[in-house]
């Protein structure tokens, strides 16, 4: 095992920060996958997603000052993704500012050759909820974020990131199980 | 009990979150309630569905070009540490107090530029009204009083041109009154020092006929110690023309000039 693994996030974007650049690599191997598959869940684009990853990377060596001491690693730079991914959507308002079912349900198995027909009804049922119950899914269920890094992000309680969560998982199962009445 | 309560509470019961008392309470709902049962079995299958979605490999590109990136911004940020290194602090304040001294130093001679500017531009206007008040003068043929004005006017202005310069020869030569060409010579006398001047003043020895003017220009001549006018001044002296009063001012030139 490389003695790098052991080193915390925290510790190594703190290096980073303080000139030591080489050692973003170490989280770039960390949370490339991670980052790039929120980014997919959430627009189920992989060009895109890839490219949203990259945008994510180079925002966090360019603002690495702006990094401080003793935040989660994990939380700035979730938080960073959601940037970027907002600052896409808004670029792009009037080109694609939704989801279509469709195209999420279709895409997915195109690239997976997934063809799981209950997980084909969940990404369906996904894309019908809100912008914002979608994103808290995919940072709690997909990506595992706590409802604490979650609430700090979006500058929340923790009790308020747990009520919204619920509602999330109770309307994608009604949409859910919708589908599979029809 | 309330809908989204019982949700949430079976969310929490699936991820074993609840205490005794609520997996109580919700255990027995389940058993009392059918729907409460079936909702418990879906949000079960969605949850376990949630868990399961299987994240996906990217491609290299996105690896080899985060290096490349990466190696691009080391290589910017060496090049800026490396100009912030050369520059001890003590060098940086240097060039601070040569900027700031080299700037009060463009900025007095700005002003002292802007002052002589303007002075220069107020001489020029005064020249300009002079001039034209002058030339004013000294073209109203109809008063030679006026004429004579202008011939004062010119001898008060400490500045000529050219312009001014041919205006006084032209009366010293030309004008109908003596004494008005008598005053144009005088006014031309404050400017001998300029060549054209001089020149003009040669010329005239030998056109001269008012003997008034004659006089005064042999004195004004020598004064000068023009000796460019003593072969003029012998013609004088031999001229039957000239009238012995001019001849004799004539010889005494020749002699203060040889």
């Amino acid at each position: 095992m490389k003695i790098e693994r052991l080193i915390p996030d925290e510790q190594v974007m703190e290096a980073v920060k303080n000139g030591e650049l080489q050692q973003a690599s170490i989280l770039f191997d960390r949370y490339n996958k991670r980052i790039f598959n929120f980014f997919r869940q959430l627009s189920n684009d992989t060009m895109l997603s890839e490219d949203l990853t990259q945008n994510v990377f180079l925002r966090m060596i360019k603002y690495r000052n702006t990094y401080r001491e003793g935040n989660r690693f994990q939380s700035w730079i979730y938080q960073m993704a959601r940037n970027v991914f907002a600052d896409h959507y808004q670029a792009n308002k009037n080109k694609a500012n939704h989801i279509e079912v469709e195209k999420m349900s279709n895409q997915l198995f195109e690239d997976e050759e997934y063809d799981e027909e209950r997980e084909q009804r969940l990404h369906s049922s996904l894309s019908r909820l809100s912008d914002e119950q979608r994103e808290l899914l995919v940072l709690t269920r997909f990506q595992h974020l706590k409802y604490e890094e979650v609430a700090e992000m979006m500058n929340t309680t923790v009790a308020n990131i747990k009520v919204k969560v619920h509602r999330a998982i109770g309307k994608l199962r009604e949409f859910y199980f919708e589908l599979e009445n029809r | 009990m309330e809908k989204e309560k019982r949700e949430s509470l079976l969310i929490d019961y699936i991820e074993g979150n609840l205490k005794d008392a609520d997996r109580a309470l919700i255990e027995n709902e389940m058993e009392q309630n059918a729907g409460t049962k079936k909702q418990y079995h879906q949000l079960k299958e969605v949850m376990g569905l949630l868990n399961q979605t299987h994240h996906i490999e990217l491609s290299h590109s996105l690896q080899s070009n985060f290096e490349k990136l990466l190696q691009q911004e080391m290589a910017s940020n060496k090049k800026t540490s490396k100009q912030i290194s050369i520059t001890p602090w003590v060098l940086r304040i240097a060039a601070v107090l040569v900027l700031v001294f080299v700037g009060a130093v463009i900025m007095d001679r700005f002003i002292e530029k802007q002052e002589h500017e303007k002075e220069v531009a107020a001489i020029k206007k005064e020249l300009n009204d002079n001039k034209k008040l002058m030339m004013a003068l000294l073209q109203n043929q109809q008063s030679a009083s006026q004429r004579l004005q202008g011939a004062m006017v010119a001898y008060e202005m400490n500045n000529s041109d050219d312009d001014i310069v041919n205006a006084l020869v032209t009366t010293m030569n030309e004008d109908t009154n003596s004494n008005v060409r008598l005053s144009a010579l005088e006014a031309l006398g404050k400017f001998y020092r300029q060549n054209h001047v001089r020149s003009a003043l040669i010329k005239s020895l030998s056109t001269q006929k008012d003997p008034v003017v004659q006089m005064a220009l042999i004195r004004m001549l020598v004064k000068m110690k023009e000796k460019e006018v003593v072969t003029q001044l012998e013609k004088m002296t031999h001229d039957d023309s000239v009238i012995k009063a001019v001849k004799d001012e004539a010889h005494w030139g020749i002699l203060r000039l040889i």
